[in-house]
């Protein structure tokens, strides 16, 4: 009998969209029947059917609740209504076409019964979907804004902002732990909604567990199932979050057991429980080590970049992300120090600039200064000799020069450590010689002076 | 001839004997019901799209389909070299050291690491064997490197290694494609391919994929590994031979000046232009380009590829062998591509496929003869970039197909004469090197004897999202429309390696 009783009630979702369908469909009738025309009079007919299978899906509908064990509380609403809406049809039927009507169901106007009706039945329909689908389904995909200014609460992305300076004083649980729960659990285990009668959007929650009872072993993430869960390998199906749902990153997983190794300390800085470091590192703010500087700047007009990539130049943006560009002469091996004007339309955009194996000379230094952005110069293979050198320092960003395979000499090495942000200078091949060479603003500017050897080994020769 | 003539018409005859009217009429109907059709939907331009080729615009793209175009975000290099060692090099000889299987070595295989696996030789229950290789740990960073391997130390700090990549395939030719394209089957486009399809390339006179291999054989999974898939064939890898001409046939023909063939060329193009003002197929445009360019490649790519007149101490460093097909001589190629602006370039290396059954494909004597080949180029490449500023702009990667078994292969449940391993892809190495890579870092872990990851699991996916995340790509972004779907390199998977980025 259990089984026919379930069997029968997990019918219930098909059945409930006949009386949904034969309702609609009689209203639609009924408007068009509005002029007295012949449509309207098939409308008592639908609503007698709908009626009778209204009450089929009611008959289901309760089974489904005795078979599947919802809380009565759950399904009171669209129990009731849906009973409503099965008694609803035959006072329907009867206004339509019963011969003996009390007064009072006479007295209100058809349109108006209609028009309760079209609700109700909306309503019951919207009822029996929250229970199946959850209460948000429909809320779900909206944004955020919209989600608040509807009056949902909202589990909002909250970053979590580390630095050098405060990361010891900073709150394990409240600055740390409860941003990542909240980005990444909350939505699914709140008081609302509480999944697996979990919740994790407060201490409490934590604590208490979920139906399969608590979720953390004092000081051993291993054994805890709030760490377990995470860590598991995406396609298990015990991994939480689901698989489509937005996963905490390896070191967000990483930190909630430590936290738990830590014994889930609610009220401790992260001082205070002694972790490392290199745990918190990837909540620093990350720096940005582009070759081009972190401001924004207009783009270059399309024409100007056309006309230089005529005459064989080649202009890029560096990303689609940024305005800046680089600059090429890989196809323009006869580039000389006049055919810098050239690119003075972009001079405010050029970021990265290759003058390799051109034939620019010193001269190009006095014309470089016209760039403010440039990050990378690259010179080498090219006849320059350094002289002049010391006027790049007031391009601010420079952060590399190539001058391999050039004349660069030893004596204008010096001059680069005026430089401001100067890191990297690559002089292999030059007049400059790794020993000896004065090193400018020692350690700051690291100073390339290639020759490497890879010395031949005995065993180089060895066949086995 | 005659019986040639009779032959075709007795052909024909029977040909008409057998259609009937029946046939006529229902061919005519279907026919004029077919064109009545096709100018009711407006042919294959049902939306009248199609304007004169004078209103037409096109990108620069079409007219050159290597143009270079900006990456969606900021790229940390701007060329690739891929280094494979076809075969699978034993990770358990180089750089995954695993003492505890020492202590093993000779025992038999636990039955639980063999219970429902199938290898691709290995029968029964194989012995384990030890590292037949000596370990220490080298640079700063510590990380370890055998002594088949004496020059890599030198730039063990420059790398950063994944010791627990993981494959699915354990055969040689599905391996291979699925490391370079991202599917084990056949028909997807290589790295390279997606590369400069996403990026075009910066020299005018080059390819912008260039393929090398040391001779010898060539990788299981032939072309395909190089290959474009369905994106256009325009940026498949262009292999180079290191030895001979480059490219076959790209010396004219004995009796054709340079002048002659420029000439012939603009013959070509001039009538290619009159065909383009006719129909106004952006193909066309495409194709003269692709004249031209082929006529400059042929004085650029012999220069590119010639290393004579590299200096002697660059040849020493590497260890070249001039007019020979080897390894050391097409990284020194490798170096010089590079440096003229070509977006990736690949270098697949042979003979790595040591089973044990042939002496030069033992563990302890093969093996150590093809790391001597590799050692000092690789050290060389990595320095001599590193020189030239150039190793900031650029991604070097190792690896292979798969790894090896920390058992002893038992072809045909036998011992074997040489000391040999079998595929295995559930751990094995791979390093990167290079600009935007977290330098001497090491990512993964695998268990006490190398037989699968236990941390730090990455997949083949995820090294070719981490490749196109350097480049400045999202791998999830980076697709192409084919079959009514988009499709991308890493297809539904594949997390970027942030451990190893700086």
């Amino acid at each position: 009998m259990d089984v026919l009783k379930q069997l029968l009630g997990r019918l219930h979702p098909i059945i409930v969209h006949l009386p949904i369908g034969f309702v609609l469909a009689g209203l639609l009738l009924q408007w068009y029947g509005r002029k007295k025309n012949e449509l309207g009079k098939v409308a008592p007919l639908l609503f007698f059917w709908g009626g009778i299978s209204a009450v089929l899906a009611c008959i289901t509908g309760y089974l489904q609740y005795l078979g599947e064990g919802y809380a009565f509380d759950t399904i009171k609403l669209h129990l009731w209504s849906g009973i409503a809406t099965a008694l609803f049809c035959f006072v329907m039927v009867f206004r339509l076409k019963g011969s003996q009507q009390p007064g009072f169901l006479q007295k209100v106007p058809i349109l108006f019964l209609s028009i309760f009706f079209f609700i109700l039945i909306s309503v019951t329909g919207h009822f029996g979907g929250s229970i199946t689908h959850g209460e948000d389904y429909l809320v779900e995909p909206l944004p955020n804004h919209l989600k608040s200014a509807l009056g949902f609460e909202t589990y909002e992305e909250k970053t979590i902002a580390l630095n050098e300076e405060n990361w010891q004083e900073a709150q394990l649980y409240e600055e740390v732990i409860k941003p990542i729960l909240n980005n990444k659990c909350v939505s699914c285990h709140n008081p609302k909604k509480e999944k697996g009668e979990l919740q994790l959007h407060s201490q409490e929650g934590i604590l208490k567990g979920g139906e399969n009872g608590g979720i953390l072993v004092v000081s051993e993430a291993s054994r805890s199932e709030l760490f377990i869960r995470m860590d598991l390998p995406k396609d298990n199906e015990d991994h939480m979050p689901p698989k489509d749902k937005t996963q905490p990153t390896k070191e967000e997983i990483r930190l909630v057991g430590a936290w738990i190794d830590a014994g889930h300390p609610f009220d401790k800085s992260i001082g205070e429980t002694g972790l490392e470091k290199e745990l918190f590192l990837s909540f620093f703010p990350q720096k940005l080590d582009n070759d081009f500087p972190d401001i924004d700047i207009v783009a270059a007009a399309s024409d100007s970049i056309r006309a230089i990539e005529q005459q064989g130049v080649h202009v890029d943006p560096i990303s689609k992300a940024t305005s800046f560009l680089q600059v090429s002469c890989i196809n323009k091996p006869a580039f000389t120090d006049a055919d810098f004007e050239l690119l003075l339309p972009l001079a405010d955009q050029i970021a990265i600039l290759d003058l390799g194996g051109t034939q620019v000379t010193d001269s190009i230094f006095g014309k470089l200064t016209a760039l403010p952005h440039l990050t990378v110069l690259k010179l080498d293979h090219t006849e320059i000799t350094g002289k002049n050198i010391e006027q790049l320092s007031i391009l601010e960003h420079l952060k590399s020069i190539n001058l391999t395979h050039s004349k660069f000499g030893e004596p204008h090495l010096s001059a680069l450590s005026t430089f401001k942000k100067l890191r990297t200078v690559y002089v292999y091949n030059t007049l400059v010689k790794s020993d000896g060479a004065p090193k400018p603003d020692d350690g700051k500017i690291y100073i390339d002076y290639g020759d490497y050897e890879v010395p031949a080994l005995p065993s180089d020769s060895i066949v086995y | 001839m005659d019986t040639l003539e009779k032959l075709i018409q007795e052909h024909l005859n029977k040909d008409a004997q057998a259609k009937t009217r029946r046939h006529f009429i229902k061919n005519c109907a279907g026919g004029l019901g077919g064109l009545a059709l096709s100018s009711i939907f407006m042919g294959c331009d049902p939306l009248g799209k199609s304007k004169t080729a004078s209103a037409r615009t096109f990108s620069e793209r079409d007219l050159n389909p290597l143009a270079t175009l900006a990456p969606p975000f900021s790229p940390k290099v701007k060329s690739v070299i891929y280094l494979h060692m076809a075969g699978a090099p034993s990770q358990l000889e180089m750089f995954d050291y695993k003492p505890v299987l020492h202590k093993f070595h000779g025992q038999d295989c636990p039955q639980s690491l063999l219970e429902g696996r199938k290898f691709a030789f290995i029968k029964g229950t194989p012995k384990l064997m030890g590292p037949q290789a000596e370990f220490a740990q080298e640079g700063e960073s510590g990380n370890w490197v055998s002594n088949f391997l004496p020059h890599f130390k030198q730039v063990v700090d420059e790398v950063a290694f994944l010791k627990a990549v993981h494959t699915d395939q354990f055969n040689h030719g599905p391996a291979q494609l699925f490391m370079h394209t991202g599917s084990a089957r056949l028909g997807r486009p290589s790295i390279g391919a997606w590369a400069t399809y996403g990026l075009g390339s910066e020299n005018q006179n080059l390819p912008g994929f260039v393929v090398l291999t040391s001779g010898g054989n060539t990788p299981d999974a032939g072309k395909s590994v190089w290959g474009s898939g369905f994106l256009p064939s325009v940026y498949q890898g262009v292999q180079c031979r290191s030895k001979g001409d480059p490219v076959l046939y790209i010396e004219d023909p004995d009796g054709i000046s340079r002048d002659l063939k420029k000439s012939t060329i603009d013959a070509i193009n001039k009538i290619n232009k009159e065909e383009y003002a006719k129909y106004g197929d952006p193909e066309i445009l495409a194709r003269i380009n692709q004249y031209e360019m082929a006529y400059r490649m042929q004085i650029a790519v012999p220069e590119v590829m010639n290393i004579n007149d590299e200096p002697e101490h660059i040849k020493q460093m590497y260890g070249v062998e001039p007019g020979e097909e080897s390894f050391a001589n097409n990284c020194l190629l490798a170096r010089k591509l590079v440096e003229e602006g070509v977006r990736f370039v690949q270098l697949f290396d042979w003979g790595w496929d040591t089973h044990g059954n042939i002496r030069e494909g033992s563990i302890d004597m093969g093996l150590r003869n093809k790391c001597t080949q590799i050692d000092r180029p690789i050290t060389a490449l990595i320095l001599d970039l590193k020189q030239r500023g150039l190793l900031e702009d650029t991604l070097i990667v190792w690896g292979g197909e798969f790894g090896r078994t920390p058992m002893q292969e038992n072809r045909g449940n036998k011992e074997m004469e040489f000391k040999g391993r079998d595929h295995h892809g559930d751990a094995f190495t791979m390093w990167m090197a290079g600009g935007g890579i977290k330098k001497g870092a090491s990512h993964g872990e695998t268990d006490d004897i190398g037989f699968a990851g236990v941390e730090g699991r990455v997949s083949v996916h995820d090294v070719h999202a981490t490749i196109l995340h350097l480049l400045g790509f999202d791998h999830e972004q980076l697709t192409f429309d084919f079959q009514g779907r988009p499709f991308r390199l890493t297809d539904v998977e594949g997390e970027i390696i942030r451990e190893i980025l700086a």
